[in-house]
């Protein structure tokens, strides 16, 4: 029973966001659940504004209207000003892990300092204690042995599973990927996919923006298709993929399937 | 502590001499160093080593020494020989040091444009010589605007150093009027204003010319 | 070549040579925080003093260096500040490479991947803690080779504290070439002198570069 009422607030609510970048409206009122050890992944063209609506939930990008919400807890919070909505967006975000495209790791930090940066500086744990949950951490991406050399050593395969790490280690409630193996070559982006399977797996919460149609058909408990600023399209995954109500899902998908010939 | 700037306009009319005065030695040492750059930057480039080593060992030792000591050199070593007036001694020494740094941007833009251009030329049947002047150069040229302003900015600043070998331009024409008129104060203020105004305007000038030739690469 | 006379004053311009690196070395330690200073007034919010710093740098850089020596030299004591000849030679090359170093470490801050800053804050960092554990150490990296480019500048621009009389090496160059007449001797050991102190500041700067980013290469 208790585990029914834990499920009751969902993990990640957007409720009609809307973002402008000057004239053009990004975002045009979106809607977006994402319950508990639910995997959700967005797919869309270039510019249908999946990307931002992510970065929009770490308030990497400032929506403009609209609520979001994590674990119950308002992110964006337009009526805080200045070092107030510093001190509240700092802490949202630690219970947040967001992997990029182009992973971003801190070329001037080993791996292990990479991902143990944030737990000691954020968290005031102690460089032992840190450096156990680091390692624990690169294990679960398989990276343990790489653990003292610089990022620039690293495939680029191995250095998104790093930034997977990094952000696991501040034990976050939700997971967002940002087209995470977009940037990768073809033969790596299995490796990356492994991973976030294994999150899966562990029912580690997730919001994926992904061009990988398969993995987020396989991976996924619910799908979005966006287009345009707005969800064209929400279903299953299996119903998503293989048969879309919208035309405009079909020939997306239509067109993407062409492409990866 | 007041300023009184009465002496500055009293002199106004000799500080103007000495714009108009370093105004020539720029433009005459913008001629020369640009000039002579590209002629010792091709040279350099396309010539053997007998001729291109001593002219690289100029313009390395132009660029590692300072300026003063190079107009200190050629002011005493030609004095020794003949007779000139300081204000041509300034010029060379002035000209000297920047082609070298306007040769120095010249082998760099040539050897850039060189590559497959040199190629693609001479395959149309043009010459050695020809593809260098007419292909080459030319391109060069323009990729080398936006760093020869630099120089140049740099340049019409550093004419203030000629006074120490006597040029009369702005400092050295002040000189008699601060000794007169025991405002140093505020005689600098007014010259480092004219100086901040002639940047300015050179700095436009240089943004206006980089615009134009901007599409050209 | 009169090499008899080269060796009589190789120690007189040795000596001069000490004075011009101890002049230059001051000027860049000290302008180094003048530097910080002036991008950090840039970083305010109140928009005064951003002006000021901007303004100051644009006239620093619009001005001869020349004659900002002689303004504060000469024009100073009207002023009240009156700074003997190798203070005023260290004061106003700090205050001028400071100006042109607080663009360059500008610059170097923000040449760093805005995705530091993004990665950095998505793990909750604050602007504060980006700054100092993220950017600043790769820009420190990437700021050395063009504040090392001013420092060399300021070398060579210390011969002009010679006009207010401090016997650094192209003074004392010029006044060996006047008592002696012997202008290419003179020459050639000051030259030489100017280049084996910018040649060892370029070890330096590359030593220390390779240093700081050895983590990018193999």
């Amino acid at each position: 029973m208790s585990t029914e009422q834990q499920t009751a607030t969902p993990m990640v609510e957007v409720r009609n966001v809307h973002k402008r970048f000057g004239n053009l409206e990004v975002l045009k009122g979106i809607n977006l659940t994402v319950d508990r050890g639910k995997i959700i992944s967005i797919i869309g063209p270039s510019g249908s504004g999946k990307s931002t609506l992510l970065r929009s939930v770490n308030n990497l990008e400032v929506i403009d209207d609209g609520v979001i919400l994590l674990d119950g807890v308002q992110v964006n919070r337009p009526d805080m000003k200045g070092m107030a909505f510093e001190r509240h967006i700092n802490h949202i975000r630690q219970n947040m892990g967001m992997v990029f495209q182009h992973f971003n790791l801190f070329p001037h930090m080993s791996t292990i300092d990479n991902v143990t940066l944030a737990p000691r500086k954020l968290k005031g744990m102690d460089k032992k204690a840190a450096r156990e949950l680091g390692m624990e951490q690169l294990e679960r991406v398989g990276l343990a042995e790489k653990a003292d050399v610089f990022p620039n050593w690293l495939s680029g395969g191995q250095k998104q599973r790093v930034a997977i790490a990094r952000a696991l280690a501040m034990k976050p409630k939700v997971m967002l990927f940002d087209e995470a193996t977009s940037a990768l070559d073809p033969e790596l982006v299995e490796e990356v996919n492994q991973v976030m399977r294994s999150l899966a797996d562990e029912h580690m919460t997730m919001l994926i923006v992904t061009h990988e149609m398969s993995f987020a058909r396989d991976v996924s408990d619910w799908a979005l298709f966006m287009d345009g600023g707005v969800v064209v399209e929400e279903s299953a995954p299996d119903k998503l993929f293989s048969n879309p109500d919208q035309e405009r899902t079909r020939n997306f998908l239509q067109k993407h399937l062409e492409n990866n010939k | 502590m007041e300023f009184d700037f009465s002496a500055v306009i009293t002199y106004f009319p000799t500080l103007l001499k000495g714009v108009g005065v370093a105004a020539l030695v720029a433009l005459a040492v913008a001629l020369m160093s640009v000039l002579g750059g590209l002629v010792v930057a091709v040279i350099s480039i396309y010539t053997n080593k007998v001729v291109s080593a001593p002219l690289r060992f100029f313009i390395w030792l132009f660029m590692t020494t300072p300026l003063l000591l190079q107009l200190y050199f050629l002011y005493f070593g030609l004095g020794e020989w003949i007779l000139i007036p300081a204000v041509v001694v300034g010029i060379l020494g002035l000209g000297f040091h920047y082609m070298a740094y306007n040769a120095d941007i010249f082998i760099t833009t040539i050897k850039s444009v060189s590559g497959g251009q040199y190629e693609a030329s001479r395959s149309l049947g043009f010459g050695h010589w020809r593809t260098i002047l007419y292909i080459i150069v030319p391109q060069a040229f323009i990729r080398s605007i936006p760093q020869l302003g630099n120089n140049m900015i740099l340049m019409v600043k550093d004419t203030s150093v000629l006074s120490a070998i006597g040029v009369a331009e702005l400092v050295y024409a002040s000189q008699y009027a601060i000794s007169v008129s025991f405002r140093p104060f505020e005689f600098f203020i007014v010259i480092a204003a004219m100086y901040y105004v002639i940047n300015i305007v050179m700095e436009l000038g240089q943004a206006w010319l980089e615009r134009q030739t901007s599409y050209r690469h | 070549m009169d090499f008899d006379l080269m060796v009589e004053v190789t120690p007189l311009l040795i000596r001069a040579a000490w004075v011009t690196i101890d002049i230059s070395s001051r000027a860049i330690f000290f302008g180094f925080f003048v530097a910080c200073g002036l991008v950090f007034l840039q970083t305010l919010r109140f928009a005064p003093i951003r002006w000021f710093a901007r303004g100051y740098v644009s006239i620093v850089r619009g001005t001869p260096y020349f004659v900002q020596l002689l303004l504060v030299f000469y024009g100073g004591p009207s002023i009240g500040l009156r700074l003997d000849p190798v203070t005023c030679g260290v004061v106003v090359g700090a205050f001028n490479i400071g100006a042109y170093m607080s663009e360059a470490i500008r610059g170097s801050i923000e040449s760093v991947d805005n995705g530091q800053t993004e990665a950095a804050r998505s793990l909750g960092f604050g602007r504060a803690q980006t700054m100092f554990y993220i950017v600043l150490p790769q820009a420190a990296s990437l700021m050395i080779r063009s504040v090392g480019v001013l420092a060399i500048v300021l070398i060579k621009n210390s011969s002009l504290v010679s006009i207010i009389s401090v016997v650094e090496l192209t003074y004392q160059a010029q006044r060996l070439i006047g008592s002696t007449y012997k202008p290419l001797e003179i020459f050639t050991l000051s030259a030489l002198m100017y280049i084996v102190i910018i040649y060892a500041v370029m070890g330096i700067i590359e030593l220390a570069y390779r240093r700081a980013t050895r983590y990018t290469t193999q």
